[in-house]
């Protein structure tokens, strides 16, 4: 977007369109990070529209810092997430099982989407939750490493090597299915 | 180490080139010496991009849409999806109708998911959840309210109103999800299958198995505890319990089935979700019973 600071500075000063066209530049990234993270649709609905409501209420606070937009915003999905995962820890969590699996009479209407978002949840679950993180911020999120390394607090190289250790791991799990 | 951070250099600018339309090969061909180790990493990557490009459900993100916007009217200070203060209202009605009864209980206790009383109903069945005190009567209690949520779908499909098919589809989704959780974190104190060891023929068949033999396994089952032994619970439950279930599990997706047919186009994908839920909440809640 190359007017987001211009953007952003009008959705502080209450401009509804002005947020709008934030919310609209985002949504999607914001809600595919959140779903892969947490592997649940219908939660991950949920959570999606809470982010955007944090960020109505908290906008006032935002400041450019040399980071875009889209790191802020991260951020409060990141913590959201968080807030999820230690509240839920004891539980298991089926991967978008209820809305995936939704067409079990209907296997035409998404069995394509079904079968690669199942297979990489289930297997990104079996990855160190740092990660898990900095996968789903990169791929779902659509972040730059910078980005992601501001979000969870660690450096650029350090998210670098998390990255690869999680593509290689990512490769071992998955290596009957890519491999084929 | 440096020529893993090399690799992680080199890994890191072909994702990037790749997100930016750039193809493996392309990639590949700028790193001639480390083909043999991107070549598969690339590949993985590829995988994961394509796999991570959920959509969001059309109706989710229009509604989503049409509450962000009714949000910003108030600068974020409404909750889209849960109004707790009306639950908590709810929840107090629903303490009162339960201690004096009366026909506003049982209106409530009838009410569909677009009536005045129907958080009242919903107050009121969390009450009765929480003062259900044994594990299998909170298990059946929650496949009842699940069968009672298909209903709701259903009167709600019928009615065109695909907000509250969704809604209440998600309520249904939650109640199977319990329901999976009391079994398979064994919240029921069921005999596990080496109990289904025949009883001697000389001792009476009580269908009792008592709990000591729960935790010790069948070396408990000695003649004479069976007779003697505390706290006991009736094998047969368990029993009923997986024909109360699979009489749900056959029933429920099968109404919901048959209304597909009847209710307008626009309810219909909502309507094949709550199929989905039903079918997949009690497949895992029959498989943890198992």
């Amino acid at each position: 977007m190359q007017d987001e600071e211009n953007l952003v500075r009008r959705a502080q000063q209450h401009d509804e369109e002005a947020f709008a066209q934030l919310y609209e530049e985002y949504f999607d990234k914001i809600y595919r990070y959140i779903a892969i993270r947490i592997g649940d649709r219908m939660e991950a609905e949920d959570m999606t529209q809470q982010v955007f409501l944090k960020a109505i209420r908290a906008i006032a606070s935002f400041r450019w810092r040399g980071f875009p937009f889209s790191s802020w915003l991260f951020r409060i999905a990141h913590n959201q997430v968080v807030d999820h995962l230690r509240k839920k820890a004891r539980r298991a969590t089926a991967f978008l099982d209820e809305s995936l699996l939704a067409a079990d009479d209907d296997p035409q209407l998404i069995v394509g989407q079904k079968l690669d978002a199942e297979r990489l949840a289930l297997a990104t679950q079996q990855l160190t939750s740092a990660q898990q993180e900095v996968i789903s911020l990169r791929f779902a999120g659509g972040l730059t490493v910078a980005q992601a390394a501001k979000i969870i607090g660690k450096s650029e190289g350090a998210v670098k090597s998390l990255q690869h250790n999680a593509i290689v791991a990512l490769r071992k799990i998955l290596l009957g299915v890519i491999d084929r | 180490m440096k020529n893993n951070r090399e690799l992680e250099n080199i890994l890191d600018d072909c994702l990037q080139r790749l997100a930016e339309g750039e193809s493996v090969e392309q990639c590949l061909k700028r790193y001639p010496e480390q083909t043999s180790q991107l070549g598969p990493l690339l590949g993985v990557a590829q995988a994961v991009g394509e796999a991570s490009a959920i959509q969001p459900r059309p109706e989710f993100r229009s509604r989503a849409r049409y509450e962000f916007r009714a949000a910003l009217k108030v600068g974020g200070k409404r909750a889209p999806l849960r109004f707790r203060p009306r639950w908590v209202i709810a929840l107090m009605t629903a303490s009162i109708l339960l201690l004096v009864g009366g026909g506003t209980a049982v209106a409530a206790s009838n009410s569909m998911p677009d009536e005045p009383l129907y958080s009242v109903k919903l107050a009121t069945e969390r009450m009765q959840l929480a003062f259900t005190p044994s594990d299998i009567g909170k298990v059946k209690l929650s496949a009842m309210l699940a069968d009672r949520r298909v209903a709701e779908i259903i009167c709600m499909a019928d009615k065109g109103d695909i907000w509250r098919v969704e809604i209440t589809t998600r309520r249904l989704g939650r109640h199977l999800t319990a329901l999976t959780q009391m079994v398979s974190t064994q919240q029921i104190s069921e005999p596990s299958k080496a109990l289904t060891v025949p009883a001697p023929k000389d001792k009476e068949d009580t269908g009792v198995v008592p709990e000591e033999a729960l935790t010790k396994g069948p070396a408990a089952l000695s003649p004479g505890k069976v007779k003697k032994a505390k706290g006991f619970i009736k094998a047969g439950d368990r029993i009923r319990l997986r024909v109360m279930l699979y009489t749900y599990a056959t029933n429920d997706p099968a109404a919901l089935r048959a209304a597909l047919d009847r209710v307008p186009a626009p309810v219909k994908p909502a309507l094949r979700r709550a199929i989905g839920v039903s079918v997949a909440g009690y497949r895992r809640t029959l498989a943890a019973l198992d």
